[in-house]
C-alpha cells in the first residue's frame, strides 16, 4: 500500500465516522441497544458499498454516504418509523410523547406535532383529574362560569384546590364525574390518533423512491 | 380550474411514487422468501428484480420497523469482508403476512389487467 492509499483510507474512515457520529447523536433517546445496532448496520453497509470495486476509497465512501441522505433525515425516518411500529403495539401516550420529543428535536414538523399533542394530552388529563377530584372537593372542583365585566364571562375548569370563587357558579355539579371522565379519555384517544396520523402523513411525504 | 400539463405530470409522478412505496413492504418480504439476506443484498435484489428503485435511506428504517412488528428477525454474521453483517430473515408471522399480501396483489393485478387490456390495444 502506498502512502497516498494510506491517506485516502484515513480520509474515508474519517468521513464515515463523522457521519455515523452525527447519526448516533440524532438517535439519542432511542433505546441504546437499538441505536447502536443501527449505527453498526450502517457502518457495515457503507463499508460494503464503498468496497464494491475492491478497495475502500474516499470517493466510494462519499458516494455511499450521499446515497443514504443526511444523518438528520435518516434519523428522522428511523424515529418516526420506530414511533409508528411501537404505536401499532402499544398506544400509551407516554410512549408516544417520548418518541415525539425525540422527533421534535430533528424537524419543525415534529415540533409542531409535539406541541399539538401536548396541548391535547394536557386538556385530557385536566378533565380526568377534575372528575377524580370532585369527590374530594365537592364544592369547588368542576366547570365554573365566572363573570368577567358587564356581559362577559369566562369558563374555567377548576381542580378545586383552595377556596371557591366569590362570584360565578359551578355548572355541571356531580355530572362532571362522568362527563369529565368521558371527555378526558376522548381527548387523550383523539390526541393519540392525531399524533399517529401526523406521523403517517409525514412519512408519506418523505422516503421518496429514487429515480 | 383546468390543470396545466405540467401539473398533470406532477400528479402522475406522485401517484407512481405512492404506488411504488405501497409495494415496498411486500417487495422486501418477498426478497427474503428464499432465505436470509443483509441490507445491501436486499437493496440489490429490489433493484435487479423489480423497478422498485428506492433510496437506501428508506429501506434500512423500514427493515427496522418490520423487525419491531415481528415480521422479520435479524442476526449478526461475521463476513469474509472483515466486518459483521446484519442478516434478516422472515419470521412465521412475516411469512404469513407475505403470503396474504401476495394473494391480494395477484388478485388485484389480474383484475386490473383485465380492465386495462383495452388500453393496450388502443396503443398499438
Amino acid at each position: 500500500m502506498t502512502m497516498a492509499d494510506d491517506v485516502q483510507q484515513r480520509d474515508a474512515q474519517q468521513s464515515m465516522e463523522a457521519y455515523l457520529g452525527r447519526l448516533r447523536r440524532r438517535l439519542r433517546g432511542m433505546n441504546d441497544e437499538d441505536a447502536r445496532e443501527i449505527v453498526e448496520e450502517l457502518r457495515s453497509h457503507i463499508r460494503d458499498k464503498a468496497a464494491a470495486s475492491g478497495q475502500v476509497t474516499a470517493s466510494g465512501v462519499d458516494a455511499a454516504l450521499a446515497a443514504l441522505g443526511s444523518p438528520e433525515e435518516l434519523a428522522s425516518q428511523y424515529l418516526t418509523d420506530d414511533l409508528l411500529a411501537r404505536a401499532e403495539v402499544s398506544r400509551s401516550p407516554v410512549r408516544i410523547l417520548e418518541s415525539l420529543f425525540r422527533w421534535a428535536s430533528l424537524s419543525v414538523a415534529g415540533f409542531l406535532v409535539l406541541l399539538g399533542s401536548m396541548v391535547g394530552y394536557f386538556l385530557g388529563v385536566v378533565f380526568i383529574l377534575v372528575a377524580a377530584l370532585k369527590s374530594f372537593h365537592p364544592r369547588t372542583a368542576g366547570v365554573w362560569v365566572l363573570p368577567n365585566g358587564a356581559d362577559d364571562f369566562n369558563i374555567s375548569v377548576r381542580l378545586g384546590f383552595g377556596s371557591a370563587p366569590l362570584e360565578g357558579r359551578e355548572v355541571l355539579g356531580w355530572w362532571i364525574m362522568p362527563i369529565g371522565l368521558a371527555a378526558g379519555c376522548a381527548l387523550v384517544m383523539l390526541t393519540t390518533r392525531f399524533a399517529i396520523w401526523c406521523v403517517r402523513q409525514y412519512r408519506k411525504s418523505r422516503a421518496l423512491p429514487r429515480g | 380550474m383546468k390543470a396545466t400539463p405540467a401539473r398533470d405530470q406532477e400528479t402522475v409522478d406522485k401517484w407512481e411514487v405512492q404506488l411504488r412505496k405501497g409495494c415496498l413492504e411486500l417487495a422486501i418480504l418477498a426478497a427474503l422468501w428464499e432465505g436470509k439476506l443483509y441490507g445491501l443484498e436486499i437493496l440489490r435484489q429490489l433493484e435487479s428484480d423489480s423497478d422498485l428503485i428506492v433510496s437506501e435511506g428508506t429501506v434500512y428504517p423500514l427493515l427496522s420497523r418490520l423487525k419491531v412488528l415481528g415480521l422479520v428477525k435479524s442476526e449478526w454474521v461475521e463476513s469474509e469482508a472483515g466486518h459483521p453483517r446484519k442478516y434478516y430473515a422472515l419470521t412465521p408471522a412475516g411469512k404469513k403476512r407475505a403470503l396474504e399480501m401476495a394473494g391480494i396483489w395477484t388478485r388485484f393485478s389480474s383484475s386490473m389487467g383485465k380492465l386495462l387490456a383495452p388500453l393496450g390495444k388502443g396503443n398499438k
